[in-house]
């Protein structure tokens, strides 16, 4: 009996302990996105106060006023919302084709496909972002943002490979025999029945896709270099250098370009994980 | 007949022409680009050079003065630490919250998808959140400087070895929920009839980690430790956009190493020579990855 007691106690020291190891995590994850939205509502002069107060006083939406108004937030992101659609066109498009020639055909060359995909998916860009500097000089390519979003596409492409392919691979074979009975060529299964069935996969890639443009910023401070077509990467990294932005302007900005991926990337985690760690873990 | 042959033969084009896109984009964008950097750093080609002006090919010359450069090496240790501390203090973390929160417990739910949130917040939004929590005159930071035995007020991104502290923190912040939640889907794959055979016979917590969880678990714990690392090798606008690799070149990795040797010390040759070694070093890391995911799929089958 008393051994029994004896356990039920640990027990509940135990459980408190863990109760109080997950909420001093929690908080530590989350305490930088609270100090983004306390600064971003407060008044200068209440945010430069020392000690610093850990909670709003008289909160006012005047930051994110000034980095529309003031700033060109508005254009920087319909700027990032244009080459993000285009890198998800491109993106989900090619991933897809990749996908099923990796997934549903015996073929010549497919290891070394793979390996490719797998070396694009972890080379930096920032070794090779000068060399293709050169290139899009040559070409007349820089300043656009239609050309940056075909770079943006060539990095993030490996990823949509390796999501989609498990989830074509995950088809029944049998359905495959059937629709070549019925008479449906190889584009024509892709069409009518992978595509259908694996919608939320290639929805993922389509996310994944737009978020990985949305958030990239080397590349695009490379190419870009009118004010007026940079992203909101650029642009708020450029405010961030301008020494005069009020404090709580520049973090209005960090919440209203930060905040879309968040929210969304929480709907769709489970595809995300599968496919940064190229299928490999089983989720 | 006719018909049939021709379905075959389109079969077998079909794959080619399925991944042509990708093979021109990649080609354009990645293995062309390449071979320029290669070929660049075999010349004494500088950055400011005028269109007319002759390059010289020297050979492995650009390669002898890495070798003999201290700044390089430097780079290539304080690479090594920084991806090494990602791999022990983020996937680390990982487990540990993600042990912590496999049981089921009220507000679970929510906890999880806290935890996707730093992952998915863009670098420079979580740049821009850091430099002022770390702010040297008005961070919040300033808060718990008081209490710390050592002396910060040469600033957290501007003075060392805080800056290097300050990086690893971020980076942390940045990854470590997010290897907590494929840590948690691993888990979750742990047979239960396993754990309570073992509770049976009377194993421990500790017991039934080490001999039920972690064999199950360590192809994802191997795996993650390597991605950790190459997102870490990886890691440029998060570095560069707080402390831009000093103070001195204190934390300047080697892709930053690739990019202010061309930028700020004009040195484009010896800059493409730095970003060789950074691709081979990305070959082997790839090359790992394999050979552990084989192994890995060896094992599930």
């Amino acid at each position: 009996m008393a051994i029994v007691r004896g356990t039920k106690l640990s027990n509940r020291v135990r459980a408190v302990f863990r109760y109080f190891t997950i909420f001093l995590v929690s908080l530590l994850v989350i305490f930088p996105l609270y100090w983004m939205l306390v600064t971003a509502v407060q008044a200068p002069e209440v945010t430069l106060r020392y000690p610093p107060v850990l909670y709003p006083i008289d909160p006012n939406l005047k930051g994110f006023h000034a980095i529309f108004f003031e700033k060109q937030m508005g254009k920087w992101l319909i700027n990032s919302g244009f080459v993000a659609i285009l890198t998800t066109a491109i993106t989900t498009a090619l991933s897809i084709l990749g996908a099923y020639a990796l997934s549903w055909f015996k073929w010549r060359g497919k290891m070394a496909f793979g390996l490719m995909l797998l070396f694009t998916q972890m080379l930096p860009e920032a070794l090779i972002v000068i060399p293709i500097f050169k290139i899009y000089s040559n070409f007349h390519w820089t300043d656009s943002l239609a050309t940056l979003s075909l770079i943006h596409a060539a990095f993030v492409i490996p990823v949509g490979v390796w999501i989609l392919k498990p989830a074509f691979e995950g088809i029944p074979k049998e359905v495959n025999e059937a629709a070549q009975i019925d008479g449906c060529t190889p584009m024509g299964i892709l069409r009518k029945i992978i595509i259908p069935l694996c919608s939320p996969a290639i929805l993922a890639v389509g996310v994944v896709a737009f978020f990985a443009s949305w958030g990239e910023y080397l590349i695009a401070v490379t190419m870009i270099s009118t004010e007026g077509k940079y992203p909101a990467s650029v642009g708020l990294a450029s405010t961030m250098s301008q020494l005069d932005t009020p404090i709580q302007t520049l973090l209005s900005g960090a919440i209203v370009y930060g905040l879309p991926p968040v929210i969304l990337y929480m709907f769709i985690q489970r595809f995300v994980i599968s496919g940064l760690t190229a299928g490999a873990i089983k989720g | 007949m006719k018909n049939r042959s021709s379905s075959q033969f389109s079969h077998i084009k079909l794959p080619y022409l399925l991944t042509l896109p990708i093979i021109l984009l990649v080609a354009l964008l990645v293995v062309y680009p390449i071979s320029q950097a290669i070929w660049t750093s075999l010349t004494d080609k500088t950055l400011g050079a005028a269109v007319d002006e002759k390059i010289n090919f020297v050979g492995l010359r650009n390669y002898n003065s890495l070798l003999h450069s201290p700044t390089f090496l430097a780079s290539l240790r304080i690479t090594t630490t920084y991806a090494l501390l990602n791999v022990v203090f983020s996937v680390g973390a990982g487990l540990l919250t993600a042990i912590l929160v496999n049981k089921k417990f009220r507000g679970r739910g929510g906890i999880r998808a806290l935890m996707t949130a730093p992952w998915a917040f863009p670098d420079i939004a979580s740049v821009i959140i850091f430099i002022w929590i770390l702010n040297s005159a008005f961070g919040v930071v300033g808060i718990l400087n008081q209490h710390l035995p050592f002396d910060t007020s040469g600033g957290w991104l501007t003075s060392s070895p805080y800056a290097f502290v300050s990086i690893i923190v971020m980076s942390m912040w940045k990854t470590f929920p997010f290897y907590s939640i494929v840590f948690l889907a691993a888990l979750q794959g742990v047979p239960e009839d396993l754990t309570e055979a073992a509770t049976v016979d009377g194993a421990g917590p500790f017991q039934r980690f080490k001999t039920v969880t972690l064999p199950s678990i360590r192809p994802t714990f191997v795996l993650l430790a390597l991605l950790a690392f190459i997102f870490a090798f990886r890691q440029f606008s998060m570095i560069y956009l707080t402390t831009g690799g000093g103070p001195e070149r204190d934390t300047e990795t080697l892709v930053l190493a690739v990019y202010n040797t061309a930028f700020k010390y004009y040195d484009l040759a010896l800059s493409s020579a730095i970003g060789v070694v950074g691709l081979i070093f990305t070959f082997l890391i790839a090359v790992a990855f394999l050979a552990l995911q084989s192994r890995a799929e060896k094992s599930n089958s």
